[in-house]
Formats: structure tokens, sequence, C-alpha cells
């Protein structure tokens, strides 16, 4: 398999896991699933991640994001169906619910005074909810600081 | 990109962390910017990242043809 179609599956393997049990998949998981190796598999991450198709933490060897989503817990927490999901920021909370096309709800809070905020999406559109978003850094700068994003 | 109550804490916020302001937007468009951006579903084969040029049409699509929005 050369590593373009390797990618392709390891984007795929990722994705599929995260819709069924809601969490991001470390490389051995992947390696399970596509019956590869575990270096074949971080390999295929750290490809992924110059490629800004997916972050890897700090330590290089497990996934932060893979857009909307976000491997730990954020202040964007997104319900579909019944199952969570933790968004990067609100742009991305919101990508979650357009991704899934399902009623949804996103609990999170004022970035200035932390009150709760909730949004509804029902028949794939806002339902309800009040606010406003603010995004801070140029489109050119996003990748310079994803994290901070 | 954060939720604020009204673009009053945005102000707010900016001033606490001595950040600039960008662009604010209502959450009505910022569902029609989540769903130009990630409606289509990336474990589709033929799903790639976007190019610039291509990111900036999504924008312009949007309304969103201010140097804030430009990549290229």
């Amino acid at each position: 398999m050369d590593n373009a179609t390797l990618d392709l599956e390891t984007r795929r393997a990722i994705l599929d896991h995260l819709r069924t049990t809601g969490e991001l998949p470390g490389a051995d998981q992947v390696a399970q699933a596509l019956q590869l190796s575990n270096p074949e598999i971080e390999a295929s991450f750290r490809r992924l991640h110059d490629g800004h198709i997916i972050v890897l933490q700090e330590n290089g060897r497990d996934i932060l994001m893979v857009q909307p989503f976000s491997a730990v817990p954020t202040p964007f927490n997104v319900e579909v169906a019944g199952r969570t999901w933790w968004g990067n920021c609100i742009w991305d909370a919101m990508g979650i619910v357009a991704l899934f096309k399902q009623d949804a709800v996103i609990r999170t809070a004022c970035a200035d005074c932390n009150d709760s905020m909730l949004l509804t999406f029902e028949n794939n559109a806002l339902a309800s909810g009040e606010g406003v978003i603010h995004f801070e850094v140029p489109a050119r700068h996003w990748w310079d600081n994803i994290r901070f994003t | 990109m954060l939720l604020f109550r009204s673009e009053e804490h945005v102000n707010e916020w900016c001033q606490l962390w001595n950040q600039p302001k960008g662009e604010v937007f209502s959450l009505e468009q910022g569902w029609g910017m989540a769903q130009a951006w990630y409606g289509q579903d990336r474990r589709d084969p033929a799903w790639r990242r976007r190019t610039a040029p291509e990111a900036e049409e999504v924008f312009k699509n949007l309304g969103l043809t201010s140097p804030f929005w430009k990549l290229t």
C-alpha cells in the first residue's frame, strides 16, 4: 500500500472510530483496525499532521484534533443522538452538528463571563440560542498556532 | 473562535486579555459558515484539504471578502 492510500485509510479509520465510540483512536487502535503495524500508522499520523489533516499532541504520537473534533475536553460540548463530542472552538462545534446533519445541542459558556450558553439545532437549522462569534485570528494565520486559533 | 453573550462581552474580553478584535458574526452566520466548511463527510475518499484559492472561494460565497479572510 502506498503512503497516499495508507493515509486515506488511516483518515477513514480515525473518523470511523470517532463516530462509533465518540473518542479519537490511538495509533494502536487504527493499526488493529487496518491490520497494520503501529510504526506504519504512527508514520501515517505524522504525515497527516504535516498535511494539516490532523493535529498531534506535543508528544508527536497521540491525536489532539481532527477538525472539527477535539480528543480532549474543551468548553464546546456537542450532543448528537445521545452521544457527546468536543469541538475545538465554537465554529468546530457547529461543524460537528453540520457533519452529522441531525438535531443537536451545544453546551458551552461565554468566553468573557463564563455564563452558561446553550445552542440547539433542529431540522438542520439553528433552533435556539443567543450570542455572537468572535474570529480573532485572520484566516492566513490560523495554522501559525492552530491550538490558539 | 469563541462564543460570547454579546459584542460588549467581546470588547471586554479583548481589553482584559489585551487581544486584537477580529471579526464578529451572528450565530446564524456562524452556522452557515460551519455548514459550508464542514458539511462534506471527510470519510469520503474524494475529500481533500482545500487549497488556499478554494478556501477563499468558500469565504467569498459566504460574503467574507475583507482582508481578514485573504489567504493568497
